[in-house]
């Protein structure tokens, strides 16, 4: 059997014990960097990139990928403990897994959500293993066409992220996307709303928006209530989930790998869409979705899992065709090449032992992963122990540090503040800060692939009906937008009646 | 039943999409729009411009014809002081370093809550700061100068 | 342990401590010096920055450390060093093709590409690859004007952002070849690469390093290369010249620039050190494998190309109306 013999191959490098000690400095340089707001795995892996120079070419990869999936772990702790998302995944995280730590139970998100992704990276693993030639295929057939229609999916799927109001919802969205507009417009070149200020240019960074919007709007928000003693619990059977816990969680960690391992492999809108997808999927499924928002641990499982199946399948496209999903496999790209490895579809077979240890690493990489984080849940819940009064100053503090290492500059510094001040005003009139952040993120590529769609079509717009994976996508999204409207319409009617 | 009047945070909000939606035009007025099939970068900011303007509309009505809760009041020493410690970190760390920068914004921020303690602000901003220079400049090499000379 | 270990090793722990190896040589510098990248990390300019700055520490004794500055088509950047105290501690590592269109694409340049910035020296050129989507049937460059001409509005040429230097190409062979094709712009050279391997658009023109691969797996046609000579890796495509296409010396010229007004000796001094870099047979092959070549030479060279080709280049952005803003 050959894929058998591949993943002994595999096996067999990434156990090698140098590649083993790679994969943990990786991974526990990924911790920590994911840990800390802002300074996120792009300029950490570019700042290591030298050192990497004088390794084997697989120890230097797995090394690399390890700090890429490590710090998708440490993120989420971030996210959950002080709610500050330092990447775009994290900012479902924020939604229940926050919640969850001010109820007392910080310590069964933080476990769930390394449960959830250690079973992700190894079901991923597998499925790389066994999938990823067709997975690379279907990504080939993705045109502008096909991501366009996906990106309506996501952008529809993106309201159930709030509870309350869907017409508010769906507000925050587009007003989301206006934001989207900000910057050069890729397929004209004209400067669109930056006001004559070059740091505008390249548009609006998520991070800083992120930032603002949840880390700081909250802190003071908080600050207007009157303190209450936060619930910190440091005995063991609070630390670690329940059998009903676990029991609630695991479907939603099923779900969420394989989605989040589908939409992986698709270059370019990667990184947003599984954590935001499988978060709608759970809400949708679930009996009483209104838990969704206040502590739901399906709402922490199901995207963490996905997130990390989708950040591995990431690497299909680069593995067996040599082309990157996004900006941090072009860096992989860069490693390879001062490697002396030319990448491309070439790769797989004349160094198989590479990819094939790549691939294994991941595993043994999310089991280290595990076994370093499941005990560092208490250390991080005992942090909650620290005054509030000192806590946030620090994160603040932190904030403004991480926003200013994204570009070097203090641009984003202010844009975070001028966030924080939106995210405050959203709060008071109480409409949701993360249906917004999605438009944000797939704004910009809804436009481009729309555009370039029509361009190629010399505009006409039935190719996105013509074409089979597009109209079945676009489908969903009138069933979708059906179900989600007629009960509001059946509510208003039963209430005219009643009046 | 001072908290129940008209408007509220849908007018709010309403408000604010519509003052949005004004701007997106204003800001955008000279590009070119183009058609459906050759669309300039105007198209698509006109395009959510015009749906926000909608969305603001649809709240604003709804604000002004229904009564809600009122909108919470509003407390400026939170947003002030932590506003003046994000602008001032925003302001110093390039001229003045990342040390300062660093002991600023925490005592500033600190302020912000009625319940910090003088002294154990100060102590807890030093040791902060040297966190930060630590972390920041000498492990992850963040390009930022440390102190003013 | 073996040594690569033991390197490894002692490679993260110097990150830890930030040790430089502090000989002190010359007076000249006397604090850290920067290499400004002005593009995210991972680019061509990013890799070779960060290739050259520990060499250039060695010889200059003071720390050099890479700074991404990415933003505005390198303008963000660019701005940085050229507004920067002008003593060659503050250098520019990035395609000075861009600098060269920079001029004639935005009319609200904050800085003067002649005056505000000093060469240094050049420090690597890689050659573009013309390459069609099998779909496509040429194989030549007349097979590929000849289909142009029989089916108009078919081909599509995917470039890496409106004003790159691709586009630039892409806008002069189609005037010279009197031929249309559809511009379709990427945001970047890899998302376009990806972008005609799957067919969405089938024209590319592009770095080695990322057409390469997939004209060796059949998954792209070559049919054409810029440069003095044909390609080691593709002995059978011939060159622009050859084909008789305008802009043969188009491609990625990377080059390290410093803030203008520098001190002549400086810059020389800056120049001799790059150029004893650039001799190192291990950074030779290092640049090799980003599918460039050396080029060492005075400042004054590089002076003479920018001046060339702003004139030039900059001349094609007017002449088509390529405008982004």
């Amino acid at each position: 059997m050959e894929l058998f013999d591949n993943l002994l191959l595999g096996l067999s490098t990434a156990l090698q014990f140098n590649n083993l000690l790679y994969c943990l400095i990786g991974v526990v340089i990924g911790t920590a960097i994911g840990v800390l707001p802002g300074i996120g795995p792009i300029p950490t892996i570019a700042l290591l990139l030298p050192f990497t120079f004088g390794l084997e070419p697989a120890s230097s990869l797995i090394m690399l990928a390890g700090i890429f999936y490590g710090a998708q772990y440490g993120g989420s702790t971030t996210a959950i403990l002080v709610n500050v998302p330092g990447e775009t995944s994290s900012v479902v995280t924020c939604l229940d897994g926050h919640e969850m730590a001010k109820q007392g139970r910080a310590g069964p998100a933080l476990a769930i959500a390394a449960i959830s992704s250690f079973f992700a990276g190894t079901v991923a693993t597998i499925i790389i293993a066994v999938l990823s030639l067709p997975l690379a295929d279907l990504a080939m057939r993705f045109t502008a066409v096909e991501y366009f229609s996906l990106l309506v999916l996501g952008l529809i799927a993106a309201v159930v992220l709030a509870h309350g109001s869907v017409m508010k919802s769906l507000a925050m969205v587009f007003l989301g996307l206006l934001l989207g507009v900000i910057g050069i417009d890729v397929n004209s070149g004209a400067a669109r709303m930056t006001f004559g200020v070059p740091s505008l240019a390249d548009g609006l960074d998520f991070v800083p928006v992120a930032m603002g919007m949840f880390g700081l709007a909250e802190i003071i928000a908080n600050l207007e209530r009157p303190s209450v003693q936060r619930v910190v619990s440091q005995k063991l059977h609070d630390l670690i989930p329940s059998r009903a816990d676990l029991k609630a969680a695991f479907p939603a960690m099923v779900r969420g790998t394989f989605l989040g391992s589908a939409l992986g492999v698709l270059p370019g809108g990667g990184a947003a869409l599984p954590p935001f997808s499988s978060y709608a999927l759970e809400k949708k499924l679930a009996k009483d979705p209104s838990r969704f928002g206040k502590g739901a641990i399906e709402g922490v499982a199901g995207p963490e899992a996905a997130n990390n199946a989708g950040a591995q399948t990431s690497f299909i496209p680069l593995l067996t065709l040599g082309i990157p999903a996004n900006a941090l496999m072009a860096l992989m790209i860069g490693a390879l090449m001062m490697q002396g490895i030319q990448p491309g579809p070439q790769v797989m077979t004349e160094q198989p032992e590479l990819v094939w240890g790549v691939i294994a690493s991941m595993w043994t990489g999310n089991l280290m992963l595990l076994v370093i984080n499941l005990p560092l849940v208490g250390l991080w819940v005992s942090m909650l122990k620290i005054p509030y009064r000192l806590l946030f100053p620090a994160i603040v503090l932190f904030c403004c540090i991480g926003t200013y290492g994204i570009s070097n500059s203090a641009f984003n510094v202010w844009l975070m503040l001028g966030c924080a001040v939106l995210g405050y005003f959203f709060i008071k009139v109480g409409v949701e800060p993360a249906p917004l952040l999605l438009g944000l993120v797939l704004g910009p590529q809804l436009e481009e692939n729309f555009r370039r769609a029509m361009q190629l079509s010399d505009g006409d717009p039935s190719v996105f009906l013509t074409r089979p994976i597009s109209a079945v996508l676009l489908g969903v999204v009138a069933l979708m937008l059906i179900a989600m409207l007629s009960p509001a319409v059946l509510r208003k009617r039963k209430e005219a009646l009643a009046e | 039943m001072t908290n129940l009047r008209l408007g509220g945070p849908d007018l709010g909000f309403g408000a604010f999409l519509v003052l949005v939606a004004a701007g997106t035009f204003a800001a955008t007025w000279n590009l070119p729009i183009g058609t459906a099939a050759e669309m300039g970068p105007g198209y698509f900011p006109w395009a959510i411009a015009l749906i926000l303007l909608a969305f603001g509309l649809f709240f604003t009505v709804k604000g002004l014809t229904r009564s809600h809760a009122g909108i919470e009041p509003m407390q400026w020493r939170p947003i002030t002081l932590i506003g003046i410690a994000v602008a001032l970190f925003a302001l110093v760390v390039e001229g003045l370093g990342l040390g300062l920068a660093s002991l600023a914004t925490i005592i500033v921020a600190a302020w912000a809550s009625r319940e910090s303690r003088f002294f154990e602000v100060i102590v807890f901003a030093l040791f902060m700061s040297a966190a930060a220079i630590l972390l920041f400049i000498k492990v992850l090499a963040l390009p930022v100068p440390l102190w003013p000379w | 342990m073996n040594f690569r270990l033991m390197k490894a090793i002692a490679a993260v722990a110097a990150l830890a401590a930030v040790s430089v190896p502090s000989v002190v040589r010359a007076q000249e510098f006397e604090r850290p010096v920067r290499i400004v990248v002005p593009f995210a990390p991972g680019g061509t300019s990013d890799i070779l920055a960060r290739l050259i700055s520990p060499k250039l520490s060695e010889a200059i004794g003071q720390p050099v450390v890479v700074e991404n500055k990415p933003g505005a088509a390198g303008n963000i950047g660019a701005d940085s060093v050229a507004k920067a105290k002008a003593d060659g501690h503050t250098l520019l590592l990035m395609d000075i093709g861009s600098l060269a269109v920079a001029p004639s694409l935005f009319t609200d340049l904050t800085y003067d590409v002649q005056k505000d910035l000093a060469p240094v020296g050049m420090v690597m050129f890689g050659p573009y690859v013309l390459a069609v989507n099998p779909s496509v049937p040429a194989k030549t460059v007349p097979e590929l004007v000849a289909y142009a001409k029989a089916n108009p509005g078919k081909l599509a040429v995917a470039n890496s952002g409106v004003g790159a230097l691709n586009h630039i190409t892409a806008v002069a062979l189609a005037r010279d070849l009197g031929i249309e094709w559809k511009n379709v712009p990427y945001k970047g050279g890899a998302a376009a690469s990806r972008a005609v391997v799957s067919g969405e658009s089938n024209v590319i023109i592009n770095g080695s390093t990322a057409t390469l691969p997939f004209v060796n797996n059949k998954q792209l046609t070559g049919i054409a290369v810029t440069g003095e000579k044909r390609m080691q890796a593709l002995p059978e495509v011939e060159t622009f010249k050859e084909a008789k296409l305008p802009l043969n010396d188009a491609g990625t010229w990377q080059g390290l620039l410093t803030t203008g007004n520098t001190p002549p000796e400086t810059v020389a001094r800056l120049n001799s050190e790059l150029n004893k870099i650039l001799a190192m047979p291990e950074i030779q092959e290092k640049i090799a494998e980003q599918g460039g070549m050396v080029r060492p030479g005075a400042p004054d060279d590089v002076k003479a190309w920018l001046d060339t080709n702003i004139k030039n280049w900059g001349g094609i952005v007017t002449a088509s109306g390529i405008k982004p803003n």
